[in-house]
């Protein structure tokens, strides 16, 4: 399946996102030519043990993610990151784990926006916000290069597209910047050949940036 | 008068012999059948107007027979009437007899099929006579000028024949067969130019020239089809649409490989290769037909993303990616030129014109150094797309084996942006 970059807003140090950075960066997409298709919705849920009898919390991961993608709408994905675990799972999965009460949904997140094309290009820009409010936490974006399946292959163009993202972001003097992040897949067991679960990984990843940025931020707060 | 008589009597006496013989006219073939027909049917109207000249006279003579005075003058001429129309009378009997065998009295010969659509003049009962000669001249002219153009058309043909497809001519001719030992008489102290030509002279086998790419390009795949074997591959090939999860389209790939792909060139017959595909893993899947099956001589090629799948991956389709739509014109270019200046050579140099783009997504334009650029026609940003070929026949290829990464310090992988090549040109 084509490649896909997921790429993550960083606001500058003291500043936090807001829709209006969204806005532009939408905008952006369109002054390169993107033409605008439709939406997407993806979510991240976070897992926590039910835990009943006085069991080693350690022995249950902390950081139990789910996903769910919109390109696989049959498909769940689990991911441990400290022990470096992707998962595919059948979307029938969910009730499971509601009959089985061994887990607990904790937080859940949405990603959401819109979707454009751009020649053999996909792009995707969206918000980051809880499932059960309109507060932005965060600004995603996907780049995907269709005609190619390998990451390795296709390393020098996602970078130049890259380049030329941040230089036609950056000419609108925002706030923030967009990076990437790439997960070592191989830790993972996944292959230079792309499918959804290194998607799942670089959503976790994202998570992972997010979240610590969040937490940076309160620090500096307080 | 009756010289003339005598002579119109005597010369269908003459031709009688001809046409009496003429009842194995049967066996010719229609349209001498109508000629003859024809010719008869103009007699017997010639000797029917004799016949009612000689009644005429007869008649006149009677006449002056009747008058006074009158001497033996009119019985003479009732005398000669009378042997002359005699004479007539058995002439178009005779003719008569001619041409029912030859069935235009009757309609024999209408019940006959082989008669090319030609009909035989018919008289009808009341004395009409169908003649059809108009068709019988429509199709005399039909067919003269169906002669000529057949022959000219096959004067063209093996004109063309010889042009296009020279190797056909090597049982018959022994040109190709000719030059080949002269050519490996001069080899050291040649140019790199022809030593290469000497190389690729043993190319003239379909086998010949994979073997040898095969060395050349290692790890780019070549596989080769029938025809429809090929469609029937297209189809079965995953998509990325279908692709649900990563072991299962492998599993998928293992089996449907195990069960469709014949495997390397062995496996079909060199006689009916009509497809070869270049495989380079995770750039390119190119498809080249070669017409005839089995020649050297390639007709039609197009680029896809390997990743593609279906029915329109063939020779003559396109990709959905615009990326290999550019290449797929631009290489159907460089195949009419290759044809064009060496065309027994064209299948070596568009293969290895086409394997130089297995470094499609790594090397940068030419002329502005970078790897993506804005293309304004279909806006989209595509990498360098266009590779030159005018020259690449003319450089020397090594025989080497080529690696991807080798590629670069040859020196000679040149590409440009579709904007980039036309400001180069």
């Amino acid at each position: 399946m084509p490649l896909k970059w997921v790429l993550q807003w960083q606001p500058n140090a003291g500043t936090t996102v807001n829709s209006q950075i969204l806005n532009e960066v939408s905008q952006c997409v369109e002054t390169i030519n993107g033409v605008k298709e439709g939406r997407w919705k993806a979510t991240l849920t976070f897992y926590k043990p039910m835990i009943r009898e006085q069991a080693v919390p350690t022995d249950y991961p902390r950081d139990f993610l789910g996903i769910s993608l919109p390109e696989q709408p049959n498909k769940y994905y689990f991911i441990i990151r400290g022990q470096r675990i992707v998962l595919e799972a059948d979307s029938s999965i969910q009730t499971i784990m509601e009959k089985l009460q061994s887990y607990k949904s904790r937080v859940a997140l949405i990603f959401e926006g819109f979707q454009y094309q751009l020649g053999d290009f996909q792009l995707r820009v969206g918000k980051v916000v809880p499932s059960h409010s309109e507060n932005l936490r965060g600004i995603v974006m996907e780049v995907e290069y269709l005609p190619i399946s390998s990451l390795d292959k296709s390393r020098q163009i996602m970078e130049e597209f890259l380049d030329i993202w941040q230089e036609a972001v950056s000419k609108r003097s925002l706030p923030g910047h967009f990076t990437h992040i790439e997960p070592n897949f191989a830790e993972y067991g996944l292959s230079d050949h792309y499918s959804s679960q290194h998607t799942a990984v670089q959503y976790a990843t994202v998570m992972a940036q997010l979240i610590a940025s969040v937490q940076t931020v309160q620090s500096v707060r307080n | 008068m009756q010289q003339q008589q005598s002579q119109a009597v005597a010369i269908p006496n003459e031709r009688q012999p001809e046409t009496g013989g003429s009842g194995g006219s049967m066996a010719e073939a229609p349209p001498k059948q109508v000629a003859l027909a024809m010719d008869r049917l103009a007699q017997a109207a010639r000797l029917i107007a004799d016949i009612r000249l000689g009644a005429d006279r007869l008649l006149e003579a009677l006449f002056v027979s009747a008058q006074p005075h009158q001497s033996n003058k009119p019985l003479h001429l009732f005398m000669k009437e009378d042997t002359s129309i005699r004479q007539h009378l058995q002439d178009l009997r005779s003719i008569g007899r001619q041409l029912e065998d030859s069935g235009v009295l009757n309609e024999s010969l209408r019940l006959r099929s082989n008669s090319w659509g030609l009909h035989m003049p018919l008289v009808c009962p009341d004395g009409a006579v169908v003649a059809y000669a108009w068709k019988r001249q429509l199709a005399g002219q039909a067919g003269a000028s169906a002669v000529d153009r057949t022959r000219l058309a096959l004067k063209a043909f093996t004109d063309q024949k010889r042009r296009f497809f020279p190797h056909l001519d090597d049982g018959l001719c022994g040109q190709t067969t000719g030059t080949e030992p002269i050519l490996k008489k001069h080899c050291g102290s040649q140019l790199s130019i022809v030593s290469q030509q000497e190389e690729l002279s043993d190319c003239t086998t379909l086998s010949e020239v994979l073997r040898r790419l095969e060395k050349e390009v290692p790890n780019i795949k070549i596989s080769t089809y029938q025809r429809l074997d090929w469609l029937k591959r297209a189809s079965l090939l995953p998509s990325s649409a279908n692709e649900n999860s990563n072991e299962s389209s492998k599993e998928h790939n293992f089996h449907s490989s195990n069960k469709i792909r014949p495997g390397p060139m062995c496996a079909v017959a060199a006689d009916k290769v009509a497809i070869i595909e270049l495989l380079s893993s995770s750039v390119f899947r190119v498809i080249v037909s070669l017409h005839p099956a089995g020649s050297i001589d390639p007709d039609a090629v197009a680029f896809f993303s390997p990743d593609e799948g279906g029915s329109y991956v063939h020779a003559r389709g396109l990709s959905v990616y615009h990326v290999f739509r550019h290449i797929t014109e631009h290489a159907t270019m460089a195949l009419q030129y290759f044809i064009g200046i060496r065309s027994e050579k064209a299948l070596y140099f568009l293969l290895r014109w086409i394997c130089s783009y297995q470094t499609l997504f790594t090397t940068v334009c030419s002329k502005c150094k970078r790897l993506l650029s804005m293309d304004r026609q279909s806006a989209s940003l595509l990498p360098p797309v266009h590779r030159p070929y005018q020259q690449f026949s003319a450089i020397k290829i090594s025989t080497q084996p080529i690696s991807s990464s080798n590629d670069q310090s040859l020196n000679i992988t040149r590409a440009y942006h579709v904007g980039c090549f036309s400001e180069e040109v």
